[in-house]
């Protein structure tokens, strides 16, 4: 009957009971879904619990780091280095090129004048990959990492682009992929949540909001979104105990409470109370685990020359990349990052460098760090946004004021460690970065290469709601990128 | 599907055969079989003629039954001739339906299944909820004494099927409080409870139900119900999310069911109250249920996709609301399960393609209702500047001219003042907007032209008159339509009961799952339709059941046979909404303000939530009785929702949400342990708590019954006043920490050790459940 089960397990409100409990026994909910997933009851193929089981074939990633550059970070400026545009500068962007592309309305129905690169390139290490002079620590870390040149997504607003880039569809309302992580695989730490989403504190305010629903749980049960650490006083919100109820009698009152529901477990017999007491638990363990996470001053001030002088700064990216090794290191299945501000519309040389040292030194100590630490063979990370950038200038293309507008047919992501190719380029983009010329990588082919890494079969992995079964890749072909699996 | 449940209960006691049905019982249709078609097979052999693969279709008994290549898929009668069964039963990877790659695999039970349906004729049924549904005569049940109502007739037929017995009525006390929670989403006082409890007469429930009813937080409480679906909320959404002006539909709904509007009544009102003859100013405002659609205010966005967003989320969020039927794939393709073709679709999307609003970002069409005092200002304004020019008229004057422009400065700051709701509103007759069907749901991507048209499905509608959204709305409430009435007694009994007699609210389609008491739904829904379509008479007559009033205490055995009370042989027992958390917190303390409607307000929330924003909206927190609102009160930003309620799961009012998930998470505890507002709740419930004479004991019992209703038992009192002693001889070495305990409950001073029991009366599993 796997049906009958899958239909209850699925459709059932009451979830958290069997989550945490659950949890509580070693055997994740995640892998029972999956083992329903499988078709586990009628075949036979039954997945044993208690290990990292549940996925579809073995892992390369146990966890994913994804640095979230929200904004549409120009890849013409950054990775996808072509010469050619010099001699193109200023002329009209061929309609053979263009091709049809929508445009913003900020720029439709204006001239599109081609507007070469601001930076300057070079190539780095043994693969010889061309990173702008913008990202110094980024190019020196080149062997490290995997560039996909030939991203492509089909939204051009962000707020459409990055809800389809981190939840499959460009409307809001489906889960977005750390929450599918958290109801598929759960986490291997008992005192954090599996999901934890770090928004950079900008020095100075940013242009650029970020959604709830870029790490909500869509129509899965909100107990797989994801937990926004702030960088306030209290990085959970709640988490502090009012003033003058110190930790001592918060435990007092906890026996109490504790012992009056068990009392009332007791006589009603309803199983959601015994989950209630272990998430009041939970709750003041997380009290302790949380402030002992994000208190740094254990860490060496190595650790601050390596990530530079921001990390010093409480919710920087910089700072917060810190958190993110901190992360893998306590076994949380996905962390996030976000770093809002990089649509550069206009003065895209102060603008985009401004942002290229905010992430630059940070991201590649980030991947140095995890593999000092044995740790990036299992992690995943991530390096991309919502979209990239055009090839024509917006407003005066000779003027420093000029900028670019959004782009969504090419972009360049990278990624490093959890099972990808180190030193590898993958894909290529036109003359003038306007076109996808080979390999195209659709933002869902990422997602399922990215479940992929994580042992999970895209296909197979679905969740029903009214009555369809919803994958994050969608309903159109997707494709794990094999030429880019280690 | 329940009743498959049923059956696996069965199973469970060994009294059927390990196919899990009864040999003897005839396979049916529409539990058994559509199903596993819709599931496994209809994607590539159903309705949608788009992704048809080998032109088979397996969704009519035509296509199932039509030779091809001599071959039939169906042989009525002849399981071992029919092709179907050779497919599913064939271990060629080439042959086997269904296909590997399709990631759908049928079981050992299935297949039985199937082959045993075409062996008993391969009949096709019309899924049940396209059907109409009728009372049925009530089903004989040995324990004859319990039933009160024709309810409670068809649940207990059901329980005694599943080997179980109705559980003891609840004790008063839990009564009382379950029913107040329920009808108006705050609990009683402990005066009412007790006036109950001393209530000898037969009909002492049943006056408090009717006094329930008829109070205003009746209306308050449904109306969060219908708001959820209505997708209601005080900003545009998407990228700037930005003020929004529409509270006043909020409180329209509120009088709406505080005056009982019959239910076809307030869906034609809401859909179409513009196109209403004679419309009224609240007819009208009415509509501004489908104004609630989102609004795209980032610079460099096309505003025709985003109306065609906002048109598209109208045609879908009607057909969920109204009648449980999924539009989202018809967008794009024909409906893979149910019969809805893409151009059903693009035919009722042409339909509200017809309003002028257009993604802007005045949301015009809107409806300015100006308050009585604005009424009159304007008036009184008006009448000063008649006289002024008047005076003009007779000697010209400058500062005659002076003071009319003055006026008018000051008659347009008070119409600038006056609230402007958004509003359904035609285009201009003889301008409709044309329609093409989108491909592949691509706006840009435009094919053959659409006529509005209402799909033939649930009955036709009087082909003389305009097919416009008024027709809809007729066509949606005619007693011809099986679906409406059955969605609504579904979503009531799921506000009830926790779980819906349909589980899947949302879907009363091929995919939705079968009711658990097929019979008992369309006797509500009969009734519901046929009674005048009264939403209090609903209500009503389900709380009046015994089935409703059962205790919710399961033992062992219960559990085990019914963990989640399918056969509803107990009571309801599941988390409070996230509103009624927070209302029940601020009326068990004593601080919750009574006022019903108007502007949403701000209570506390943490410094820096509002942060990730950029436009002018600020939250600043509400010092004076608008700190206290109920729940449904509070200023709601779709993307950045009050984070203590939506930490409940409370949706965010992007899209419609039919029903909201229930967790139970550590982050809840958190807020309820240390949220300023509750820690302010505690201070304030231990005030009234030491307003008590007497012993420590009796003020811990008071706070107890204000927060539980029921007394304490001695243990409980026992322990709670543990507590007390033990953070009260703490305090005595600290007074610094309990002047601080004070301060942070917003108190001048108090009983610190007290304020931390109220906390803990607060944070018990029972003050959180419905009991």
């Amino acid at each position: 009957m796997s049906n009958l089960t899958e239909q209850q397990n699925e459709s059932s409100l009451d979830v958290t009971r069997r989550y945490f409990l659950g949890r509580g026994a070693g055997v994740g909910l995640g892998a029972m879904v999956l083992n329903v997933l499988n078709g586990e009851s009628g075949n036979g193929q039954v997945v044993a619990a208690g290990r990292l089981a549940g996925t579809h074939f073995a892992p390369k990633a146990k966890r994913v780091i994804f640095l979230t550059q929200s904004g549409g970070p120009s890849q013409i400026e950054l990775y996808d280095q072509k010469p050619g545009l010099i001699k193109m500068a200023g002329k009209e962007l061929p309609a053979s090129v263009r091709n049809g592309q929508r445009l913003t309305a900020m720029t439709a129905g204006k001239k599109q004048l081609v507007m070469p690169a601001h930076s300057t390139f070079r190539r780095h290490g043994e693969s010889g990959a061309t990173v702008s002079n913008w990202l110094p620590h980024i190019g020196a870390i080149a062997d490290e990492l995997c560039f996909v040149k030939s991203m492509t997504t089909d939204q051009i607003n962000h707020a459409p682009a990055m809800t389809r880039f981190l939840t499959g569809h460009h409307l809001t309302g489906r889960p977005s992929i750390g929450s599918w992580f958290s109801y598929g695989l759960g986490s291997d730490n008992r005192d954090l949540p599996d999901f934890l989403v770090l928004l950079s504190k900008m020095k100075r305010g940013s242009d650029q909001p970020l959604y709830d629903h870029y790490w909500g749980s869509g129509f899965l049960p909100s107990v797989y979104q994801g937990v926004k650490l702030r960088s306030a006083k209290d990085p959970v919100l709640y988490l502090r105990d009012p003033e003058g109820l110190p930790r001592h009698l918060r435990r007092n009152m906890l026996d109490g409470l504790g012992s009056l529901n068990q009392v009332r477990f007791e006589q009603t017999g309803d199983p959601e109370i015994e989950t209630r007491i272990k998430q009041y638990e939970m709750a003041y363990r997380m009290q302790a685990s949380v402030p002992e996470l994000t208190d740094v001053s254990d860490e060496p001030e190595s650790t601050f020359e390596l990530y530079g002088p921001d990390s010093r700064r409480p919710g920087s990216y910089a700072a917060n990349c810190i958190l993110a090794r901190r992360l893998a290191e306590r076994g949380v299945r996905f962390t996030q990052l976000f770093h809002p501000d990089w649509d550069h519309h206009s003065r895209l040389r102060s603008w985009c460098t401004a942002r290229c040292r905010d992430t630059d030194q940070a991201s590649a100590a980030l991947v140095l760090d995890l593999k000092q630490r044995g740790l990036l063979d299992d992690t995943l990370v991530i390096w991309g946004g919502e979209f990239g950038r055009g090839v024509a200038g917006q407003g005066k293309w000779d003027s420093p004021e000029g900028g670019r507008d959004h782009h969504p047919r090419c972009y360049t992501i990278w990624m490093a460690g959890g099972g990808v190719k180190s030193g590898t380029t993958y894909g290529a983009t036109d003359d003038f970065s306007y076109n996808v010329a080979e390999n195209p990588v659709h933002v869902r082919d990422l997602h399922a290469t990215v479940m992929h890494l994580m042992g999970i079969n895209h296909e197979q992995f679905s969740y029903r709601f009214q009555g369809l079964d919803f994958r994050l890749t969608g309903v159109e072909e997707a494709r794990v990128v094999h030429d880019i699996l280690a | 599907m329940r009743c498959c449940f049923t059956v696996a209960l069965l199973c469970f006691f060994g009294l059927v055969g390990d196919t899990g049905y009864a040999a003897d019982e005839p396979v049916s249709f529409n539990r058994d079989i559509r199903p596993i078609l819709a599931k496994n097979c209809f994607a590539c052999h159903g309705p949608d003629e788009g992704t048809r693969e080998a032109d088979l279709r397996l969704d009519t008994h035509a296509g199932a039954t039509a030779a091809r290549d001599g071959r039939r898929a169906l042989v009525p009668g002849r399981a071992s001739e029919s092709e179907l069964v050779a497919r599913i039963e064939s271990d060629d990877p080439d042959v086997v339906m269904p296909p590997a790659d399709s990631g759908h695999e049928l079981s050992v039970d299935e297949k039985t299944l199937l082959r045993r349906w075409i062996s008993e004729g391969g009949e096709y049924k019309v899924h049940w909820s396209f059907t109409q549904p009728v009372k049925s005569e009530l089903p004989p049940v040995e324990q004859s004494d319990w039933p009160k109502h024709p309810i409670d007739h068809f649940v207990l037929a059901k329980m005694e099927a599943g080997q179980l017995t109705a559980s003891e009525k609840a004790d008063r006390y839990r009564l009382i409080r379950r029913v107040s929670l329920d009808l108006t989403g705050l609990p009683p006082t402990p005066e009412e409870a007790d006036a109950f409890v001393a209530d000898s007469s037969d009909r002492a429930f049943e006056k408090v139900v009717d006094r329930l009813l008829a109070s205003e937080a009746y209306g308050e409480h449904w109306a969060r119900m219908w708001l959820d679906l209505a997708r209601y909320a005080d900003t545009k959404g998407y990228e700037k999310d930005r003020h929004r002006d529409i509270w006043k539909f909020r409180d329209w709904v509120i009088h709406a069911l505080n005056r009982d509007m019959p239910y076809d009544q307030f869906t034609i009102e809401q859909l179409a109250g513009d196109l209403l003859p004679n419309a009224s100013n609240e007819q009208i405002l009415a509509t501004a249920f489908h104004r609630n659609t989102m609004t795209n205010d980032e610079g460099g966005t096309d505003n025709e996709e985003f109306r065609v967003a906002a048109v598209k989320d109208r045609v879908d969020t009607t057909m969920q609301v109204w009648m449980g039927l999924t539009m989202g794939c018809a967008k794009c393709h024909s409906h893979k399960y149910d019969p809805i073709s893409q151009q059903d679709y693009y035919s009722l999307y042409a339909i509200f393609n017809q309003t002028a609003d257009a993604d802007r970002s005045d949301d015009v069409p809107v409806l300015p209702l100006p308050t009585a005092e604005q009424t009159w200002q304007i008036s009184e304004i008006e009448a000063a500047i008649r006289v002024l020019q008047q005076k003009k008229q007779e000697k010209s004057d400058d500062s005659l001219d002076a003071m009319i422009k003055e006026q008018q400065k000051k008659l347009s700051g008070v119409r600038n003042a006056v609230t402007k709701t958004p509003i359904m509103k035609e285009l201009p007759e003889g301008k409709p907007r044309e329609t093409r069907l989108h491909r592949r749901g691509n706006f840009l991507d435009q094919g053959d032209r659409v006529e509005p048209a209402i799909m033939e499905l649930f009955g036709s509608i009087d082909a003389e008159v305009p097919v416009n959204r008024l027709q809809v709305a007729r066509w949606i409430t005619q007693p011809e339509n099986p679906l409406t009435s059955r969605v609504m007694v579904n979503r009531v009994w799921a506000r009830l009961f926790g779980t819906g007699l349909v589980e899947t609210e949302e879907d009363f389609g091929t995919q939705g799952m079968m009711p658990s008491h097929p019979e008992l739904l369309d006797w509500l829904a009969v009734d519901f339709r046929d009674g005048g379509w009264s939403i209090k008479k609903l209500i009503r007559t389900i709380v009046l059941s015994s089935t409703y009033q059962q205790s919710a205490a399961v033992d062992v055995k219960k559990l085990a046979a019914d963990p989640r009370n399918i056969l509803l042989s107990r009571g309801p027992r599941f988390r409070l909404s996230a509103e009624t958390v927070r209302d029940q917190a601020l009326a068990a303390s004593g601080l919750l303000t009574r006022k019903v409607g108007g502007p949403s307000v701000m209570p506390p929330q943490p410094d820096g939530v509002w942060k990730s924003t950029y436009n002018a909206l600020k939250w600043i927190d509400a010092t004076g009785p608008d700190r206290y609102r109920r729940a449904l009160y509070t200023y709601w930003k779709r993307t950045s929702p009050y984070p203590a309620m939506i930490t409940f799961d409370a949706g965010s009012g992007e899209v419609c949400q039919i029903r909201r998930v229930r967790t139970n998470t550590p982050l809840q505890a958190l807020v309820m342990l240390n949220d300023p507002a509750y820690v302010e709740a505690a201070g304030a419930l231990a005030r009234r708590m030491n307003d008590v004479d007497g012993a420590t004991a009796a003020r811990i019992r008071r706070g107890f019954r204000l927060a539980l209703i029921r007394p304490p038992s001695d243990d409980e009192a026992a322990r709670l006043l543990e507590v007390y002693e033990d953070l009260s001889a703490n305090y005595a070495k600290d007074s610094a920490a309990a002047d601080k305990l004070v301060k942070a409950a917003n108190r001048e001073a108090g009983d610190a050790a007290m304020i931390a029991v109220a906390n803990v009366l607060l944070n018990l599993d029972e003050s959180l459940m419905k009991p």
